[in-house]
Order: structure tokens, then C-alpha cells, then sequence
């Protein structure tokens, strides 16, 4: 409900804004969260439980709640597993529960079997027996919190960069402290304020109404901060709202702001970004980020309207709202008195029980009592009554014996619509314990706080066990200090001193873990995953010590919630059940991220087109036009088949390849790696990169190369030509253009520095017309009048330069489909005009436009290899039956070649690269299905296979265990085929090479 | 996400400018050929991977494309030294 006569700064009552909730429209204000608006419209449960289906109902009021989950928006602007309590209100909001409280669940049907459903139970039960293949499916839909998104996403999200000196995590009394102590201290020093909530000021808030120093603080201190900030060139910059929710190696932040408002969502405007990915990269980093309560444990505790004190409180001050009228304070610190205080000056029915025995209160104490609150101190709530919704209390006298908590005497009930409790305060210390920082447990605040010293580190406030804020005040400006004096912008710090005992988190008790209480059913420390302590007790039962196994075995901690509010009390609770010290279980590894962060912001602007680079080539136009289909070959666009009207790929590449085979084809080659060589030891360096000669290879010459890495495997081939003795330019695959380039550049800068070589990648400088077929001299001698293209003029591996429609040109005679064949390689930009011309040229000959599919087929029934296809990084040229093009009298020890004498690679039983020709001409083998052995294992697999249009029968290449011996024999090769599932079919081991195995027709026609 | 200062742009830049290299100092034998095939196999597969301070070599990719020599905490991952090949050698390094 909401209080009538409260009257908070943020919340604006005459902006009212409706908004719907599980399909039932509410009404809230301006400044509510949805969980603020909806405790005021008296809803109480906000979704089911993880496992077991239990309803629940809040229990924190912002990051740190585990159970109110919902799906915000539908279709495009759908997102999931939002927390209702960070999700500000805007009008026409839409929400549902992660899993609807109101609607019938299955595994709430199933109640009754809670009792043997522990921690291990779908392990024990469906895994262990074998049957997890038949149940899977069914179980994970029941499974999991909110739907995954169907529909493409409509928004947008940014990143933004930001470099800072400062960066200050979390917007509270220590955070503003420390941004104006370091603003008024230094004239340069750009400073990051980032704040999850959508006003600065933290917990501070809380105190207005019982502290009016409080209020004047904030509001001079902020009116401070935004006159830093509304200066031209400011160095403060202020992110609320925002999320910094991993922290990586050397000081690089990312933080997620989400959208205040909802703006976007609702009104169309796409323009504006949904969330912002911040990348902050700081030099100091100040962490303000306070700390979270935990929860007292006792039976069935996660009924609704059972919450932590600290968000009761907020919610009632910051909101004006309670989900009570008989409230009940359990805990075992200072805190539930100031929330009780709170409560009972709104004039609502309040007790405190406290676990604490009489003796020593504090002022807070004492002034509760003097308000007449009801005090009920050394004892112990036990367990609270109520189906899904608290009604009533059980609670017994408690009493510290040695060290341990025991329960006195017998129990008796108190009716209460609403617990609110404190079991101490759990330092944020996650965003710390990223990069490796460590934690130690703190007696004093019965606490794990940050590691004291950390290299451009500071902690300040609450995150330090601070309860009080004036305290933490004081301690963050020593710690702006203390960062001013890294920075060297101040020699040396001030340090103020602090008030009495303020490192006890209002002076909480020991954790309060009576072994009567834990040993209870549903006493549960993880709401988000249904984690009870017998879970716990139940993993250690069986051999889990560590806390990081328990954590696994039990699921505690997982999920968007992380264990905000369980962990530390999972912790205690084993550290009771193992019998040792807390110190002694330690936490476990805080990683990154502190809370959700959505895939689109992740993402940023870096979707569809803008997802990897387009590489398109000069001809891409004439491409488009002639109608080609692409497909994308490392960032390349590239024609992959030319369909005429009605043609399927079959029947274009069929058509292509026959019109190269017969008369004349024409292909854009453009897209492979070049890389120019120069220098006077150019050819050196090739016979050291490569595993054939060079040094003989003249000028007007071209050579294959075939290029290995240390370990004696292929990882590249191309043809390199010779300019002039001190001038090669060396082709790559297209794909490996990089990686070779960088490779030699590795040789040249950390081995042959002595080397006279300059590499230069001339990829996009040169355009590439490939004219392939027996008709392609005739056309060649049609292009092009200054060069003789006579046959023995002219030979198979030489290029000239020469003049193309008026175009300086080099053209190689070289070919990758065993015709003839002529690259014209021309400056990029004349790369269309040249396509253009030769396909007009070419007409007479019926020229063919042939894509990368085409070409593959070409390739490949002359039996050519495509690194990367049919090699996979562990084929040597010897695997691939190509020993010829090892050179054997080089005097430099070229890369690769003394792995070749190993013994491992001369093995019999290596795979070899072979043939395969089907047995039924008319199938043609998946590529990668696996040829297999009499037994059914696989001794094999196809590289690539086509059906070949000349040869009227389908081809493949295969990896085939000692491949080689093997030529002539009948292999099995077991493929899946459409509708009939496995086949096996037969196959004859063949050499590579299918098409021209004499090479007769290189030369063309004569 | 390190930030490396180049040795040849004299900048601070983010990681993902540049990739690794892999082990510093790890000479080319000069004589393949005369190496047993375990010594061969230790300059080719065997590294230290060393727990503690590091020499590693690292392009600067997306930059000056210049191989260079960074020493490097592999505990803490901080970068504690970085040099142009030449400057510091398999001799006098710290």
C-alpha cells in the first residue's frame, strides 16, 4: 500500500503513469520502480521459484533481489529476467513474470515431492540411470526463469569509450565524497561518477526522515557535483543508472547503463540507444560500492512479504510505500532498529526481536525503545507460518554457549503480515575480486571484506564494513587522498580521523547459525535457485568440502542473481555444518559479470552489415548486374555461380564448367592475397619461405609455391612471379592473405633482420581477370596487341607486360582448372572496364562468367588442392602425394623441412590425400563424411566433392588412413542421405587427379 | 584487456590492437639439419610456460605492424617492461 500522508523527493505524485503487470493494468508514479508501484497496488507475489515452483514475493529492493524477475515488452523490444526492483517505471510499461505466479505450474503440482527432490536429485535420478536423453526436453521447459527472445531485436545500443584518472564506483555518501575531494583537489583530473540507482546519494537517502543533517548534506553536496558537471570541458562525468559490472586486466571497466526512462521503448524512438556499453579505462579506480544485507534463516523463509530490512526501509522512504501493517523486525544488528523507527513514526504496528540477549545498547536501540517499541531481545525466529504468504511467526528465547547459538526453552507464535530482516552486511567486494583481488573474513563486522592493499585501488564506505555515514564521509576523503597522491597530484595526504568503533556494521552479532535452525526443512539460502541448508548439509554428507564444490553440486550462487544475498550465508552455513571457521571455507571466485548484461549491448552497433568488414572487389557491379550469387570467403564477397533464369546451382555450375572445358570462361580472381617482395635478398627469402627452388626462376617467369610452418604442415600455397631479380610478387589464398603476410613479416623482424626485404600487401591494388579455356589465346590475341602469345613464345608459367584495351597490364599465363588459361592483372581501379571489355570480346566465343563453385569443380578434377579444404593444418606436402615440389639441395634449411625427416610424419598409417570415385556415378559423397573400416570406425574423411559435368560423374577428394597404398581398392564411405538416413556406400580409392592426367591440355588448341 | 605501449608508435593502446607471439628468444637453430629430432622438437613444440615474469613477443597488428618484446607478469598480468627486438636480447634481459 501506499502511505497517504508520506511525502518523498522521488516520487511525483501528479505525474500518474499506468502500466500492466502479468495481464492486469496498475497505476503508479513517476520516480517508482515497477516493484515500488506494484507493493503499492498491495500485489505480493511477483513470480515462482526456480526448482520448486514456490510462489515468492520480494525480498530486496534493488540489484540485490533474487526472486522478482520479469520479462519486460513484447516482440522486438522483449527482454528477459529483468529485476522488477531496477526497473523504473514509464507509462505503458509491460511486464510479466519470469514464470507467472497466478498460473498453474506444473512443477508446483509436484509439491508434495520436494522432500525428495535435494540437491543431486535430477543427477541421481535421470543421468545415473541413463534415461536424461528421454526426460531432458521436458524437464529444462519447466526449468530455467524467463522465455528467451524469438523476434530480432528493435533497438539500439552504444558503446562509448571514455578515459579517466578517477574512476568512482557507486554514487553514495563515499562515492560523492570522494569526486568532489578529488575535483576540488586537482585542476586536471578527470573523474567517472557511475551509479546503479537513478539518484545519487545511496542508502544516505534512508536517513532523511530521522536525520535532517542528512538531507542538507546530500543536497549541498550534490548541487556541488552538478556544478562540476554543468561546466564547459567538465571532468566530472556522471553515469546513473549504470552498471559497472566487470573489471578487467589494467584498470578496463565496463559498465551498462540502462535506459532511465523507458523513452525508447515506448515511443518509437529508435534514434536513441536502449543501453549504453561504457569501456572505461582508468587510472585509479575508488570502489564506493557499498554493501548488501543479508537474510536471518529459519523455516520456510522464502514465503512472500518476508524481506530484508534495509529495502523495507527504502521502500517505505524513498517510495512511500509498505506491504504491511503488522510488521515484524528480525535480526541481529542496528539496522532493524532504524527501521523500525522508521515504521513506527508512519504510525505503523512494529516489533523488533532481536537475537542479541540484553545489555550495552546502542543509542539506536535505545531510541526505539523510547518510542515505544516493542523489544524483544535474545530471541529467535524458528520458522514463519503462512501458505506462500507470511501470516504469523514462531519465535524462541536464544542464547550464545561457548560459541555456538542455542535455542532456550519452548516455542511460541506471533501473528505478523510482514518480516523484515537483517542478518549483518555483505561488502560488495565482487567488482574487487575480478582481476584477482582476494577477500578476508573481518571478526569485528562478521564480515568478507576488499583485500586491504591493491595497486591503483582505494575502498571506501560500506564496501569497508562503515556503517555509519558520516564515518564513511571521513574515510572517503582520506581514500581520495591517498588516490591523489598516486595520481602525484598531491605529495602528500590528509587523513582525518574517524569516530568510535565504526568498523562493526551497526554492531552486528557473530552470524547467527543455530545448528536446531539449519537442520529445519526450507530453510533457504538461495531464493533465486531453491538452495536449502540441507542442501548444503547434503553435499557435504557426501564428500564436498570446498565451497566451490558445494556451490556446484548445490547450485547456490548461480544464476542472474549470483548470490547477492545467499552466498555468504551458504558460506556460514557450511562453515557450521563442516564445524570450522568461516575464515577457513573462504568465498567463492567472484568473475565477471556482477549483474546481466544484455547480448545487444554486448553487441553495440556492430550488427547485421556492420557485424564483419564486406570486402568487395572493383567488378563487384558488373557481378551484380549479370545476376551472381555471393558467397563470402574471408570478408570477400565473391561470385560463387552465375544462374541464367530458372537455373539451379546445378545447372549453372554444370553449365560454367563445360563453357570453360570446351570454349572460354572468365572469372574474377581479384580477391587473392598478393604480396609484393622487394629488396636484393628477395629470392632468398623466398627459398626460405617456400619449399621449392627459387633461385634459378628468370625474369618473365612464374612459380607454384607451396608454403609450410615449422612444424612441416601446409598452411599456404599461391604463384609467385618474378618481375626482375629484386622484384617478386608472391599470391596467396585468398582467405590466409593476412596471417601469411603477418608469418613473414614474424621471419623478417625477430630472425632475418640481415635480410634485405620489404613486404608490402598490394591485395587491393591489382584487379584480376582470369580467361580460361581453349579458345582463351584467340581472345587474348583480340585484347591485346603488344605481347606474342604464340605458344612457344609465350609459355605454360611465364607473364608479360603488356597493353589491354589500352590498360598496362601483367598477364600470367597460369591455371588452376588445367586449361588454358591467362590472368590479366591490372591497377584496381580499372578492374570493371577490363571485365567488361574481355566479356565483349569474348563474345564470338561464347565467354562464360564462372564463379567460385565452378572453379572448385575445376580445381578439383585436376586434382588441385585448396589449403585449408582439403589440408587442415596437419597434412605435409608428403600427405598430399606432393614430395616433387620438395626441394632437396637448398642451402638454407627452409621452414618446415627438418620436421619433414621426423618419424612421426613418414609414418605408413598417415592420412593421405587420394581420390574417390563412387561406384554409382551419380552420387556424390557429402564433404566430411567419414569412410569407414570393416569394424565401423572411421579410417578416412571427404575433403571435397562435386559432380564433375566433363566427366559425367561425380568426384571427391578424401584424407584416407595410408591413402596412398590404398589406390584401386574398395572403400565403404557411410553418408546421411535425405529421408533415408545412413548409407554406405562404396567407393573406389583413385589418384587425385580425374581430368587430363597427361596435362595435354594446358596449351589450348592449336 | 592489457594496454601495451609500443616501442616503435610510443602509444598506449588497447590490447586489441595487437596479438601475441608467442615466447621471447627462441633463436631459430642455425643448423636444422644437425639437431637430433628431440632437440628440433623442443625449439618447435616445448615452451616454459612460465608462472611469474614473462618475455613474450607481440605484434602490434591494427598499428604499426612491428613484432616487439614485451615482459610480462604472468601472475598479475601486469606489463613491466617492453622493448624493440635489438634492445634487449636472450643476454642482457632483466
Amino acid at each position: 500500500m501506499r502511505l497517504r500522508n508520506h511525502k518523498s523527493d522521488y516520487i511525483d505524485q501528479s505525474e500518474r503513469l499506468s502500466f500492466i503487470f502479468n495481464n492486469k493494468s496498475y497505476k503508479g508514479y513517476k520516480g517508482d520502480t515497477l516493484a515500488s508501484a506494484l507493493i503499492a497496488n498491495n500485489v505480493v507475489f511477483f513470480a515462482r521459484s526456480f526448482k520448486y515452483g514456490r510462489k515468492r514475493g520480494l525480498m530486496g529492493a534493488g540489484v540485490e533481489e533474487p526472486n522478482a524477475l520479469v520479462s519486460l515488452e513484447i516482440g522486438g523490444r522483449y527482454t528477459p529476467n529483468l529485476k522488477a526492483t531496477e526497473v523504473m517505471l514509464y507509462d505503458g510499461l509491460s511486464a510479466v513474470s519470469s514464470s507467472n505466479p497466478n498460473s498453474l505450474d506444473l512443477r508446483a503440482l509436484i509439491k508434495p515431492l520436494h522432500r525428495f527432490m535435494p540437491a543431486g536429485f535430477y543427477y541421481k535420478t535421470f543421468i545415473k540411470q541413463k534415461v536424461w536423453a528421454m526426460v531432458e526436453d521436458s524437464l529444462r521447459s519447466l526449468a530455467g526463469f524467463s522465455k528467451a527472445p524469438t523476434e530480432k531485436d528493435e533497438d539500439l545500443y552504444d558503446h562509448i569509450f571514455h578515459h579517466a584518472e578517477v574512476l568512482i564506483v557507486g554514487g553514495g555518501v563515499a562515492g560523492i565524497t570522494a569526486a568532489l575531494e578529488i575535483l576540488n583537489n586537482s585542476k586536471t583530473t578527470r573523474v567517472i561518477l557511475v551509479d546503479e540507482r537513478a539518484h545519487l546519494g545511496g542508502e544516505l537517502l534512508n536517513e532523511f526522515k530521522s536525520d535532517n543533517t542528512a538531507s542538507s548534506w546530500h543536497h549541498d553536496n550534490l548541487n556541488k557535483l552538478l556544478e562540476f558537471k554543468n561546466i564547459a570541458n567538465s571532468r566530472l562525468k556522471l553515469l546513473s543508472q549504470s552498471t559497472a559490472y566487470a573489471w578487467y586486466d589494467h584498470n578496463y571497466i565496463e559498465v551498462l547503463q540502462t535506459n532511465a526512462t523507458g523513452e525508447s521503448l515506448v515511443s518509437g524512438n529508435t534514434q536513441a540507444a536502449r543501453k549504453v556499453l561504457h569501456k572505461i579505462r582508468a587510472k585509479e579506480v575508488i570502489l564506493a560500492t557499498g554493501a548488501h544485507e543479508r537474510p536471518m534463516l529459519f523455516e520456510t523463509n522464502d514465503l512472500a512479504n518476508i524481506m530484508l530490512s534495509q529495502s523495507v526501509r527504502r521502500y517505505l522512504n524513498e517510495f512511500g510505500v509498505i506491504s504491511g501493517k503488522d510488521v515484524i523486525l528480525y535480526g541481529n544488528n542496528d539496522s532493524i532498529y532504524n527501521t523500525a523507527i522508521d515504521i513506527k513514526n508512519n504510525d505503523i504496528k512494529c516489533k523488533v526481536i532481536d537475537v542479541r540477549t540484553a545489555g550495552s545498547e546502542s543509542k539506536t536501540v535505545l531510541k526505539a525503545k523510547k518510542l515505544g517499541i516493542e523489544v524483544l531481545q535474545g530471541y529467535a525466529v524458528l520458522k514463519a507460518h503462512g501458505t506462500s504468504l507470511i501470516k504469523g511467526i514462531e519465535i524462541s528465547k536464544v542464547e550464545m554457549q561457548g560459541k555456538k547459538w542455542k535455542l532456550i526453552g519452548s516455542s511460541k507464535k506471533i501473528n505478523c503480515d510482514l518480516l523484515a530482516s537483517s542478518g549483518g552486511f555483505n561488502p560488495v567486494v565482487h567488482l574487487d575480486c575480478h582481476c584477482g583481488a582476494k577477500t578476508f573474513f573481518d571478526e569485528d563486522s562478521q564480515a568478507f571484506l576488499p583485500q586491504k592493499e591493491r595497486k591503483n585501488r582505494q575502498v571506501c564506505g560500506s564496501i569497508s564494513a562503515i556503517g555509519f555515514w558520516k564515518d564513511a564521509v571521513i574515510d572517503a576523503k582520506n581514500k581520495a587522498q591517498l588516490t591523489l597522491v598516486s595520481l602525484g597530484e598531491i605529495k602528500k595526504s590528509t587523513q582525518g580521523s574517524m569516530g568510535e568503533n565504526y568498523l562493526d556494521y551497526y554492531n552486528a552479532s557473530q552470524f547467527f547459525m543455530p545448528i536446531e535452525i539449519l537442520n529445519r526443512p526450507k530453510v533457504f539460502i538461495d531464493m533465486q535457485n531453491d538452495v536449502t541448508t540441507l542442501d548444503v548439509a547434503l553435499a557435504i554428507r557426501e564428500g564436498y568440502r570446498s565451497i566451490e564444490h558445494i556451490k556446484r553440486y548445490t547450485a547456490m550462487g548461480f544464476g542472474t542473481d549470483q548470490g547477492k544475498t545467499g552466498n555468504i550465508n551458504g558460506i556460514a552455513v557450511a562453515a557450521e555444518f563442516l564445524d570450522v571457521p568461516l575464515s577457513e571455507v573462504g568465498t567463492t571466485t567472484f568473475r565477471p559479470a556482477y549483474t546481466g548484461v544484455d547480448f545487444g549491448a554486448m553487441a553495440g552497433r556492430e550488427v547485421g552489415g556492420f557485424f564483419d568488414p564486406q570486402r568487395y572487389t572493383t567488378i563487384q557491379d558488373s557481378h551484380l548486374e549479370q545476376g551472381a550469387e555471393f558467397e563470402v570467403v574471408g570478408q570477400w564477397y565473391r561470385p560463387w555461380y552465375y544462374p541464367k533464369s530458372g537455373e539451379d546451382i546445378h545447372q549453372a555450375v554444370n553449365r560454367e564448367c563445360l563453357a570453360v572445358r570446351t570454349s572460354l570462361g572468365m572469372m574474377d580472381a581479384s580477391t587473392l592475397g598478393k604480396i609484393d617482395v622487394q629488396g636484393k635478398d628477395a629470392r632468398e627469402f623466398l627459398s626460405r619461405v617456400y619449399t621449392n627452388a627459387w633461385m634459378k626462376l628468370t625474369p618473365g617467369s612464374c612459380r607454384y609455391g607451396l608454403m609450410c610452418n615449422e612444424k612441416g604442415m601446409i598452411i599456404d600455397d599461391g604463384v609467385s612471379t618474378c618481375i626482375n631479380d629484386n622484384h617478386f610478387i608472391m599470391t596467396t589464398t585468398t582467405g590466409g592473405a593476412a596471417s601469411v603476410y603477418s608469418t613473414l613479416e614474424m621471419w623478417l623482424q625477430t630472425e632475418w633482420s640481415d635480410l634485405d626485404v620489404h613486404l608490402s600487401s598490394v591485395t587491393d591494388q591489382f584487379a584480376t581477370v582470369a580467361v580460361v579455356g581453349p579458345n582463351a589465346r584467340n581472345l587474348m590475341k583480340v585484347l591485346c596487341q603488344d605481347v606474342d602469345f604464340e605458344r612457344d613464345n609465350f609459355k605454360f608459367m611465364q607473364w608479360r607486360p603488356g597493353t589491354v584495351c589500352g590498360v598496362q597490364a601483367r598477364i600470367m599465363r597460369i591455371s588452376f582448372s588445367g586449361e588454358l588459361a591467362y590472368e590479366i592483372n591490372i591497377e584496381a581501379n580499372y578492374g570493371r572496364y577490363i571485365w567488361d571489355e574481355v566479356a565483349l570480346a569474348g563474345k564470338q566465343w561464347n565467354i562464360t562468367p564462372y564463379g567460385t563453385e565452378s572453379m572448385h569443380v575445376l580445381r578439383a578434377e585436376k586434382g588441385f588442392i585448396i589449403v585449408g579444404q582439403d589440408t587442415d593444418g596437419s597434412m605435409t606436402p608428403m600427405d598430399v602425394n606432393m614430395n616433387w615440389i620438395l626441394a632437396k639441395n637448398k642451402p638454407f634449411s627452409y621452414i618446415g623441412r627438418r620436421s619433414f625427416s621426423i618419424s612421426a610424419l613418414n609414418s605408413e598409417d598417415r592420412f593421405q590425400l587420394v581420390g574417390l570415385l563412387t561406384k554409382d556415378a551419380d552420387v556424390v559423397l557429402p564433404e566430411g563424411s567419414h569412410i569407414i573400416n570393416n569394424k565401423g570406425s572411421s579410417i578416412g574423411y571427404v575433403t571435397s566433392s562435386y559432380f564433375s559435368p566433363i566427366l559425367r560423374r561425380s568426384i571427391a577428394m578424401a584424407q584416407l588412413k595410408s591413402g596412398l597404398s590404398k589406390i584401386n581398392e574398395t572403400v565403404i564411405v557411410k553418408i546421411v542421405q535425405e529421408k533415408q538416413g545412413l548409407k554406405e556406400i562404396p567407393c573406389e580409392v583413385s589418384s587425385s587427379v580425374f581430368y587430363d592426367t597427361e596435362g595435354e591440355k594446358a596449351d589450348g588448341n592449336e | 584487456m592489457f594496454l601495451i605501449d609500443c616501442p616503435y608508435c610510443k602509444e598506449s593502446r588497447d590490447q586489441n590492437e595487437f596479438s601475441p607471439a608467442g615466447e621471447a628468444f627462441i633463436a631459430r637453430p642455425q643448423n636444422p639439419e644437425e639437431l637430433s629430432d628431440d632437440e628440433w622438437a623442443d625449439y618447435v613444440f616445448y615452451r616454459t610456460n612460465h608462472k611469474g615474469d614473462h618475455w613474450e613477443q607481440w605484434v602490434h597488428t591494427n598499428g604499426c605492424r612491428k613484432y616487439f618484446l614485451v615482459k610480462r607478469s604472468t601472475i598479475s598480468h601486469d606489463i613491466l617492461e617492453v622493448a624493440a627486438f635489438g634492445e634487449v636480447t636472450s643476454e642482457n634481459k632483466s
